[in-house]
């Protein structure tokens, strides 16, 4: 089961706390939506209002095109799993994943049965009669899934579902997640601080910031061409320096790019480490000063100061087959495809 | 060194008891050395006393109704208070723990003058009320002391999977507090089995056992008493081993 979200002008306040303003957006039916930002900037109490367990002081939900912001959350359609799993600690894992089926009425032996496959699906069948307290984190992430799940609700909210996991094993559940998802088709929307988390799982990553919505759209989009200097630095690192939208184009500490600028003036221009590469490029860095270097495996990464730009200190990403010393000259240059650029505040 | 401290406390707090366990199986009819028997005339002439056993059954009854009614309400005003936004909430919570610090006798008192102004006879109901409002805040404590996040996330785990307030309540809530709840309850039968005062004051007719025994006393010491008083420390004792093996034992699991 699946159905659309809409959330329309959806304002909220905590005291005189400006939690969410004016929040404007359309999640489709079979969608995996990531809700990414920093702490604070309402991304789960944008999450609480979906799932029904605030009220909005403003604005519409809208599930499946049904009006629910007067609907508690025992009479949405959606299922929430939170961070810290909420399992019922003194219950099996095939009471606490019938549960809901139980709350709807259903019978003992087809309520078994059905929180049977659930499990099945997350791989923990054999442990059906298992307390959660027996279990490690992933395996209770797992089953806070399949308690969610088996209600078959039309939307799954996921509450930074992966925040108590270590690296491996939330790199792990990430690709459960998706595939999970691929199979039962419901729309997903998932609550989470890690870029990394959102670019590897989501069809389409929503960044927030104090309460406002800062760019939404397809991982790729919103690393190479971001539509806020915030979206830009919170989805990775970047090099921040100032440039001049003029005429001819956008002029930068090392040359004119050709391109239509944003706006006539001072620019914050924004250049990832990766579009910095030793030899040819479309604009020419020059020789730099290489101040320290380190190795990441799949990279060097480094600082470096330009000769043409001396009071700037860039981060390079450099390819990992030499690792450069520092004080070492580097004949440097950008591409440029993925120059992001702002009017500067 | 330190084997003797410990000898010493443990002495100090267990000698007394142990000497009326002793001198309860006295074959003669004054609880002092030296000790002849042992024997069990005592318990035998205790169990056969109607007064005594039938105080002995109202104590009981006194103790687990009473329990069972401030552990009801105790858990009820904590819920409240551990998950609403109440208005003044600090002020109830005081409200709530504050007869803890008013003396037994006061609270007899004060209850004693109630019930005869609106005219109620003393009975065991009276009593029992008694014991409820010094039971309350202690049951009240302890719940609410329990009361935490792990909980609450649950219970809006079963809202959202559809529950309504009352299965929230019996399914999650306290099934999840039932450590809490149980120690509650034990000690609040512990206590109201061993009252005296409050029990003194506010019954008449029908009395629980302590105040059986303090009339007892009055005719001087005898095996008998001896031999009550360790009947009472043997329900104590078994509400606390009860309280162990249940309560603490799933705790550490």
């Amino acid at each position: 089961m699946t159905a659309s979200v809409t959330l329309d002008r959806i304002g909220h306040s905590f005291g005189s706390f400006r939690a969410l303003q004016s929040i404007e957006l359309e999640i489709a039916a079979g969608e995996y939506v990531t809700l990414l930002g920093p702490s604070g900037c309402g991304k789960t109490t944008l999450l609480s209002i979906l799932g029904g367990f605030l009220t909005p002081d403003q604005g519409r939900v809208l599930i499946g095109g049904r009006d629910v912001t007067a609907l508690p959350a025992a009479r949405r359609p959606t299922a929430t799993t939170f961070q810290d799993y909420a399992l019922f600690p003194h219950m099996s894992l095939r009471d606490n994943v019938g549960f809901g089926l139980r709350m709807a009425g259903v019978p003992r032996r087809e309520r078994h049965a059905r929180a049977e496959e659930k499990l099945d699906m997350v791989g923990l069948k054999h442990a059906a009669a298992a307390r959660p307290h027996e279990l490690s984190g992933g395996q209770r992430q797992r089953v806070a899934l399949a308690r969610a799940l088996a209600v078959e609700p039309d939307v799954l909210l996921l509450d930074e579902p992966l925040g108590a996991l270590d690296l491996k094993l939330r790199r792990a559940m990430q690709d459960e997640l998706k595939s999970i998802q691929r199979r039962v088709g419901t729309t997903f929307v998932h609550v989470t601080h890690d870029q990394e988390e959102a670019m590897a799982i989501a069809d389409r990553i929503v960044v927030m910031n104090a309460g406002r919505i800062e760019d939404a759209g397809p991982p790729a989009r919103i690393y190479r061409h971001p539509a806020s200097l915030f979206a830009a630095e919170f989805m990775g690192e970047t090099n921040r320096f100032a440039g001049e939208g003029r005429g001819d184009g956008i002029a930068t500490p090392f040359g004119v790019i050709d391109r239509q600028p944003p706006a006539h003036g001072p620019l914050t221009l924004c250049l990832r480490p990766e579009a910095l590469r030793p030899g040819a490029g479309s604009l020419r860095i020059g020789p730099s000063r290489v101040l320290d270097a380190a190795f990441f495996g799949t990279h060097c990464r480094a600082h470096v100061r330009p000769d043409a730009a001396p009071d700037l200190t860039l981060v390079a990403h450099l390819p990992p087959t030499d690792l450069p010393e520092p004080g070492q000259m580097l004949d440097l240059a950008a591409v440029t495809d993925d120059l992001a650029a702002f009017p500067a505040e | 060194m330190p084997w003797a401290y410990a000898l010493a406390l443990f002495g100090f707090i267990y000698l007394p008891v142990a000497t009326l366990v002793l001198f309860s199986f006295q074959n003669g009819s004054l609880p002092v050395p030296p000790f002849n028997g042992p024997s069990l005339r005592w318990y035998g002439d205790v169990l056969g006393d109607d007064r005594l056993v039938e105080a002995l059954l109202n104590s009981l009854m006194v103790a687990l109704g009473s329990s069972a009614i401030a552990v009801a309400l105790g858990f009820s005003a904590a819920y409240a208070l551990a998950r609403h936004v109440l208005p003044a909430s600090a002020l109830w919570r005081a409200l709530l723990i504050a007869p803890l610090t008013v003396s037994y006798l006061i609270v007899g008192l004060g209850l004693l003058i109630v019930v005869q102004r609106l005219g109620l006879g003393l009975s065991l109901w009276t009593a029992g009320i008694g014991h409820v409002v010094i039971n309350l805040p202690i049951a009240f404590a302890i719940i609410y002391a329990s009361m935490g996040a792990q909980q609450q996330n649950a219970e809006r785990a079963a809202r959202d999977l559809g529950a309504d307030e009352a299965r929230v309540v019996l399914l999650v809530t306290v099934p999840m507090l039932a450590p809490a709840i149980l120690a509650a309850f034990f000690l609040s039968v512990t206590l109201s089995w061993d009252e005296f005062i409050i029990a003194f004051l506010l019954t008449r007719f029908d009395v629980t056992l302590p105040v059986e025994i303090w009339s007892m006393l009055r005719s001087g010491l005898s095996p008998r008493l001896n031999a009550i008083g360790s009947l009472v420390f043997l329900v104590s004792v078994s509400a606390v081993l009860l309280l162990e093996l249940t309560v603490f034992r799933k705790r550490r699991r």
